[in-house]
C-alpha cells in the first residue's frame, strides 16, 4: 500500500478550511472562548459576590466571664479566608434570649449561642439554629464553644489573661516520607498537592471533552461525505487510507486550533487572576489560583503527548464508525461503544484523582497502560506524581501500537463501508470487512 | 488492444457478480457498456478503476496492470452522484484536481473553461447545493475530466438530464474523443449508444453476451428488419401469417417486421407483390440495439439498485 502524502495533506486541508468556515464552528468557538474565560474567573466572581456576606450569630451570656467572648471567637474561629478580609461570621451580643430565638426563627440571625454556667462551674452552651447539628454553622459554633470553655477554665485556674492570644498560634508540624528526599525533589506542601490534583482532574476533563467532541466531528465528516455521495469521486483519486488519514489530521488540527483558542485566554485569565483579584477585591495578596500551581512543563508535555495519541486512536475508530452509516442521524448508535469505553476511562481517572478509588490499586495501575483508557489514567497518575516518564513512555508506546492496529482495521472497514448504502452493518459483516483476504 | 479486461471474476457473498468477463476497448473509442439491473456494470467499472479488487482476472491499460497505473489515468463519473454541498463549485473542482496532482492555478483556469463550455460560467462561486440536479451533473462531469485522464469511465452519464443538457454532454463526449481520449460509459438509452458508440459490450448476470463494433453486434443476431409500406393496405394483416416473420410495429405509412433466419428478407417483397399490391416502401435494415439487447438479455434495460455492506464486505482497495 503506497500512501501519497500530498493527497493526505490536500484532504486534510479541505477538511480544515471548509469546517473552519462554517457558522456553527465560529459560533461554537466564540462560545467556548467566552465559557472558558468565565469558568476560569468564576471563583473570583464568587468571592466578589460574597465579599460582604457573613453569617450573623448572636451571643447571649447569662453568667459572668473574665474575658470578652466575641473577641475570643473572632481571634480563633472567625479568621478571614484572605488576609485583610472579613471572617465568615459577624458576632453580636444579644441581651434578651427570647428575642434572640425569635430572630433566628425569622432568619434575622443565622444562629444564637447561649452561654450559661452549669452546676459544676463549667460553662454550658446551647446553639439555637435551624440547621441540623452536623451542618456547618452548628459545627463551627461547637468548636467555638470549646474554645470559650477552655479559656474560661484557664482563667479560673490562674492563667495570665495577657498570654491568651499566644495560645492560638499554630505549632510547627512537618510531614515527611519514610525515605529521605532525593536531591532535586520539590518539598511537598498542602497547596501544591491540592493544586496538582486539581490540575490533573482539569486536564483529564479537557482530554475527555476533546476526544469525544472532535472524534464525533470525524465521524460526522465521514458520514456527510457518504450521505452526499461525493465519496466515490474522491475514491478514484485517493485511497481509502489516504482519505481516512486526511480526515483525521484535518479535523484533528481544527480541533487543536479551537482548543488552543479556548485554552490560551483561559490560562491567561488564570495567570492574571491575582492581579484581577487585587483590582476588583482590593486584596493585597490573593489566594486563588491553586490550579495553575500544578501546571509544570513536564505535565503539559505529558498532556500534549496523551492528547495527540488518544485523539488519533479514537479518531480512526470514529472514522470507521462514520463510514458504516448512510445517514447522519445514525451516527450516535455506531459511535456508542467508543463513547462508553472513553467514559469508563475518564470516570476511573476522575474518581482516582479525587481519592474515591485508591490511585495505587493494582487494577488502576494496570489499566493506566491499556490503550483507550491509558490517556486518562496515565495523565491522572502522572499529574499526581504516581507515574514517571518511563511509565508515560510505556503507555505511549502501547498507544502507538494500538493506533497502528486500529488504523489497519479501520482502513479496511472504511474501504468496505464507504461504498455501502442501505442496511445497518452486522457484527459479522464488519468482521469480514476487516479481516478478509485482499486481492 | 489498449484497455484489456481479461476473465474478471468477483463474488459478493452468495452472488457471483462477475463470471469471467473479457473484452477490450481500443484507444480513442467511444465504448458503450450495457447490461440490465445488477448485471455487473458498476462492479466492472470499479474494478477497472481499482476501487474494488477482483477475485481473479486482470485489467491492463497499454499493457500495464490497472493496480500499478497512476490514478490520473482514469476519470470517473460514478452512478452515485455527489458533490460537497456547502463548498463552492470552483473550490471543490480545484480540490478534486489537486488529488490528481493538478496545480491550483491550472485547475482553476481549466474549470472556468469547462463552465463556459457548459454555458454556466456564473456557477464558479456558487455552492453546489444551490444548483439544480442537472447542473450538478455537469459539475461532476467536469470533476471527471479536469485532470486530463486518458480513459474516461462514466456510469449512466445521461440519466436525469434534460434534452438540452444531453446535447451539451454529447458534444463534450465528441470533443474528448477528438482529443484522443477513450470513453467508456454505461447507459440505458440505446439510441444514444447507437449514435455515439464505436463499439459495445453487453453483459448479463456477470457474463459477457455480446461484444464488438456496434454495427457488428447488431448484425450478429442474424435478424434483419424489414420496413414495408403498401398503398391501400395499412394493416398488412397477411404479414403475420408468414413463417419466420414477427411484426414489430404496424403503422399508418409502413409496418416494421423482424425477419428471422433462414427466411430471406427479399421473400417478403415477393410476398407483397404476390398479394397484388403497390409497394411504396421496402427497406432492409439491422435491428435496433434496443431489440438486440432485449433478445440477448430477455428484458428491458433499467436503472440499477443499491448494494449493501454484506455484498461488498472485504473487497475494497486499502
Amino acid at each position: 500500500m503506497r500512501v501519497r502524502v500530498a493527497n493526505v495533506v490536500t484532504i486534510a486541508r479541505r477538511e480544515y478550511l471548509v469546517r473552519a468556515r462554517t457558522r456553527s464552528f465560529k459560533a461554537a468557538t466564540i462560545f467556548l472562548v467566552v465559557a472558558a474565560v468565565l469558568v476560569t474567573l468564576a471563583p473570583l466572581a464568587v468571592r466578589w459576590l460574597d465579599r460582604d456576606s457573613s453569617a450573623k450569630v448572636g451571643v447571649h451570656v447569662s453568667t459572668t466571664l473574665a474575658f470578652d467572648p466575641i473577641a475570643r471567637l473572632d481571634t480563633t474561629i472567625n479568621l478571614p479566608a484572605t488576609p485583610g478580609g472579613k471572617g465568615p461570621f459577624t458576632f453580636s451580643t444579644v441581651a434578651d434570649p427570647t428575642a434572640g430565638r425569635d430572630a433566628v426563627a425569622k432568619g434575622d440571625l443565622s444562629a444564637l449561642l447561649e452561654v450559661a454556667r452549669g452546676a459544676s462551674g463549667d460553662l454550658a452552651f446551647t446553639i439555637v439554629s435551624k440547621d441540623g447539628p452536623t451542618l456547618r454553622i452548628p459545627t463551627v459554633l461547637r468548636q467555638g464553644s470549646s474554645v470559650l470553655a477552655t479559656t474560661d477554665r484557664l482563667l479560673r485556674g490562674g492563667y495570665p489573661a495577657d498570654k491568651l492570644d499566644a495560645l492560638g498560634v499554630p505549632p510547627s508540624v512537618s510531614v515527611v516520607g519514610p525515605t529521605p528526599p532525593k536531591p532535586g525533589d520539590q518539598p511537598k506542601d498542602f497547596a501544591g498537592e491540592i493544586g496538582s490534583v486539581l490540575t490533573g482532574q482539569a486536564l483529564v476533563i479537557f482530554l475527555f471533552m476533546a476526544i469525544i467532541l472532535y472524534g464525533q466531528w470525524v465521524a460526522m465528516s465521514v458520514a456527510e461525505e457518504k450521505s452526499s455521495r461525493v465519496m466515490e469521486i474522491v475514491l478514484n483519486a485517493a485511497s481509502p487510507f489516504e482519505l481516512l488519514a486526511g480526515k483525521v489530521l484535518g479535523v484533528g488540527s481544527l480541533g487543536l486550533t479551537q482548543y488552543a483558542m479556548a485554552i490560551v485566554p483561559a490560562v491567561i485569565a488564570l495567570l492574571l487572576q491575582d492581579r484581577i483579584a487585587s483590582l476588583v477585591l482590593g486584596e493585597t495578596a490573593a489566594s486563588g489560583a491553586p490550579a495553575a500551581s500544578g501546571l509544570t512543563p513536564a505535565l503539559l508535555l505529558a498532556f500534549a503527548v496523551l492528547f495527540v495519541l488518544g485523539f488519533l486512536l479514537y479518531a480512526v475508530l470514529y472514522a470507521a464508525a462514520g463510514s458504516l452509516v448512510s445517514r447522519i442521524e445514525d451516527i450516535n448508535s455506531v459511535v456508542a461503544p467508543m463513547t462508553i469505553v472513553g467514559m469508563a476511562g475518564y470516570l476511573i481517572a476522575v474518581y482516582t484523582s479525587s481519592g474515591l478509588i485508591p490511585a495505587d490499586a493494582g487494577w488502576v495501575v494496570v489499566l493506566s497502560y491499556v490503550p483507550f483508557v491509558s490517556p486518562y489514567l496515565m495523565l491522572s497518575r502522572f499529574a499526581a506524581g504516581l507515574a514517571g516518564p518511563l511509565d508515560l513512555a510505556i503507555a505511549s508506546g502501547l498507544l502507538v501500537i494500538a493506533i497502528i492496529v486500529c488504523l489497519w482495521v479501520a482502513a479496511r472497514i472504511y474501504a468496505a463501508g464507504v461504498l455501502t448504502y442501505g442496511q445497518k452493518p452486522s457484527a459479522r459483516a464488519l468482521f469480514t470487512a476487516a479481516f478478509a483476504r485482499r486481492g | 488492444m489498449s484497455l484489456q479486461i481479461t476473465d474478471l471474476r468477483k463474488r459478493f457473498g452468495e452472488t457471483q457478480a462477475l463470471d469471467g468477463i473479457t473484452f477490450g476497448v481500443e484507444p480513442g473509442q467511444v465504448f458503450g457498456f450495457l447490461g440490465a439491473n445488477g448485471a455487473g456494470k458498476t462492479t466492472t467499472m470499479r474494478i477497472v478503476l481499482d476501487i474494488l479488487r477482483a477475485d481473479s482476472g486482470t485489467v491492463t491499460w497499454q499493457g500495464r496492470p490497472s493496480t500499478n497505473l497512476p490514478r490520473r489515468t482514469f476519470g470517473y463519473l460514478p452512478e452515485e452522484r455527489g458533490l460537497y454541498p456547502r463548498m463552492q463549485v470552483l473550490e471543490q473542482l480545484v480540490f478534486f484536481a489537486g488529488l490528481y496532482g493538478v496545480p491550483r492555478k491550472a485547475a482553476a483556469a481549466e474549470v472556468r473553461g469547462w463552465l463556459a463550455r457548459f454555458r454556466v460560467p456564473e456557477y464558479a462561486d456558487r455552492r453546489a447545493e444551490e444548483l439544480s440536479k442537472g447542473n450538478q451533473q455537469k459539475i461532476q462531469f467536469i470533476a471527471a475530466v479536469l485532470h486530463d485522464p486518458d480513459v474516461l469511465i462514466m456510469d449512466e452519464p445521461f440519466s436525469g438530464l434534460d434534452p438540452v443538457n444531453v446535447a451539451l454532454l454529447k458534444a463534450a463526449f465528441l470533443e474528448m474523443r477528438e482529443r484522443g481520449k477513450t470513453l467508456i460509459f454505461s447507459t440505458h438509452q440505446m439510441e444514444t449508444v447507437e449514435e455515439l458508440c464505436d463499439a459495445v459490450a453487453i453483459i448479463d448476470a456477470g457474463r459477457l453476451v455480446a461484444n464488438g463494433p456496434t454495427a457488428d453486434v447488431k448484425r450478429a443476431s442474424g435478424k434483419r428488419v424489414v420496413r414495408l409500406g403498401v398503398a391501400g393496405d395499412p394493416e398488412l394483416a397477411w404479414l403475420a401469417e408468414l413463417d419466420g416473420v414477427r411484426v414489430g410495429r404496424s403503422g399508418r405509412d409502413y409496418s416494421e417486421v423482424e425477419v428471422v433466419p433462414p427466411r430471406d428478407p427479399e421473400t417478403i417483397l415477393h410476398a407483397a407483390i404476390e398479394h397484388g399490391e403497390r409497394v411504396t416502401r421496402f427497406e432492409i435494415a439491422d435491428p435496433s440495439l434496443e431489440q438486440v439487447f432485449v433478445d440477448l438479455v430477455g428484458r428491458q434495460a433499467a436503472p440499477d439498485e443499491e448494494r449493501t455492506l454484506a455484498d461488498l464486505s472485504g473487497n475494497g482497495r486499502a
